[in-house]
């Protein structure tokens, strides 16, 4: 599960070898790409799908790969863009409806990609040398460290529901069963947070980032 | 802290008259007191829900949350602090806890923390950075050391405990034995004299348990080390402290602590196999 996002990560293609910066740079310009061509210039934005869809194959990253994690995307994102419509009694909205498919799916594959192509301790090394605040970049590195902590916490939650449920629960049921395993589940992150903080501290953290450039030195 | 309770030997650890409770909960600890003398190994068992982690964490200075103050003496930092000077300060709610003559208080916490290393139960609370190399560097870079000097710090502690080579490696991708083990390191990385383990044995298979039982004898610093592996207790540790309901109910050498069925069973423990009467 920990390699969800970030199987790829430590290839050797191509792209892997590219310098973390024009890896970012490739990334940050394919995703103005695809977020600035006009939906209605239809070739245009198939030449910015292409151009994604090469630097996949490019990084040899498998499109099954790709497709099995925007399918776990498209669900918020569809009900993020069906919103605008819905909101206008289905009369006007739909080309934005559209455009916020399109341009999410382009530049998920896009982020997927850069994920893929460089590990994320560089991504956030190159991040830092770009000056992008530190308290950001703690937030991203928590985020990825403890991401799949907590799935893997309410995987064992939901396996021990499943292990009690004795018969087909009803619609009610499910849902709230799910809510409670959500709560419960915020309240175990928020005191593995104190337990984490309490970590940070007992190993002298006073509130500043501190880092070295591994770049400097070959890694092993 | 009194002149008569200032004693000339130097314990590493110092606990005196130590009481906690969370606020609005009941009483946690009750009126503690032991020490640890430097290089000691000590043994803290008692049933869950004890109070050993509680314990373990006064070490640290990281409870409790409001530290007390001292006011007065400026501390000769780094070295052990002179008995004297510790009674000639003015110390606002006493600090019951002293690690080589320094009293935890809000002013010496950062040196407090660099001499007690402190290994969580959980490696996931422990390791928080998304490398191997950054989650060992995280003590020394707080320390303020140069990066090279951070650098020999971390490949001497991964190699202290056997992962040398790992730097690059992600803490996602570590096997628990392997995550334990990288705690560790981090914790000798800031090179403390003492360390507190909290369950560091707890899910781990015979082997690693027998790695990380081999490196912590090799540590020359004193231990306190919480756990319920009694068997490991008598193979590792000097002396045993026993805690429930949060009151140190008895202390002593191992064998004679360990090896009383009467104690043990009152306070819900089992003598360990080798100690049982054949």
């Amino acid at each position: 599960m920990s390699d969800f996002l970030d199987r790829f990560g430590r290839g050797q293609s191509m792209c892997h070898r590219w310098p973390p910066f024009a890896k970012l740079f490739a990334a940050i310009a394919m995703i103005l790409a695809a977020t600035c061509v006009p939906i209605t210039h239809g070739p245009l934005v198939g030449i910015v799908a292409c151009v994604i869809f090469f630097a996949h194959t490019l990084a040899r990253i498998p499109l099954a790969y790709v497709g099995r994690r925007l399918l776990f995307f498209w669900p918020t994102l569809f009900l993020m863009a069906i919103s605008l419509p819905l909101s206008q009694a289905g009369q006007k909205g739909w080309l934005l409806f559209v455009t916020i498919l399109v341009r999410g799916t382009l530049s998920f594959s896009t982020a997927l990609w850069l994920v893929n192509v460089m590990p994320f301790d560089q991504l956030l090394a190159t991040l830092r040398r770009l000056r992008v605040p530190d308290v950001l970049l703690a937030i991203l590195s928590l985020m990825y460290r403890f991401l799949f902590v907590l799935w893997d916490e309410l995987d064992r939650m939901r396996t021990a529901r499943s292990a009690r449920l004795f018969r087909k629960p009803s619609l009610w049921e499910t849902w709230r069963s799910a809510a409670h395993l959500v709560g419960r589940l915020l309240i175990r992150a928020l005191d593995r947070a104190d337990r984490i903080h309490g970590a940070m501290l007992a190993r002298g953290w006073d509130g500043r980032s501190r880092w070295i450039d591994q770049s400097r030195e070959d890694r092993p | 802290m009194t002149e008569s309770s200032v004693i000339s030997a130097s314990p590493a650890v110092r606990v005196e008259q130590l009481s906690f409770r969370y606020p609005g909960g009941p009483d946690v600890l009750t009126n503690i007191n032991f020490t640890i003398a430097p290089g000691e190994i000590i043994g803290l068992v008692g049933p869950s829900g004890a109070g050993k982690s509680t314990l373990l964490q006064h070490l640290n200075g990281l409870l409790p949350s409001k530290l007390p103050e001292f006011v007065g003496q400026v501390f000769n930092l780094p070295g052990p602090l002179p008995s004297d000077q510790v009674s000639r300060g003015q110390v606002e709610n006493l600090p019951h806890v002293m690690v080589d003559n320094l009293p935890v208080a809000r002013q010496t916490i950062a040196e407090v923390r660099r001499r007690v290393g402190f290994l969580f139960q959980d490696p996931d609370d422990q390791l928080f950075c998304p490398t191997v190399f950054e989650d060992v560097a995280f003590g020394p870079l707080n320390l303020g050391l140069s990066d090279d000097e951070v650098r020999q710090r971390v490949r001497d502690s991964l190699a202290s405990v056997g992962l040398a080579g790992y730097e690059p490696r992600s803490t996602l991708r570590l096997s628990l034995g392997e995550r334990k083990r990288v705690c560790l390191a981090g914790v000798f990385a800031c090179q403390p004299s003492v360390l507190a383990l909290d369950e560091p044995f707890s899910s781990l298979d015979p082997r690693a348990r027998r790695t990380l039982i081999a490196i912590l004898k090799q540590f020359s610093g004193s231990q306190i080390i919480a756990t319920h592996d009694l068997d490991i207790v008598v193979d590792l540790c000097h002396r045993v402290l026993l805690l429930d309901g949060g009151q140190l109910r008895a202390a002593g050498q191992t064998r004679d602590i360990l090896g009383n069925v009467a104690l043990m069973e009152r306070h819900g423990l089992e003598v360990p196999w080798r100690l049982r009467p054949k």
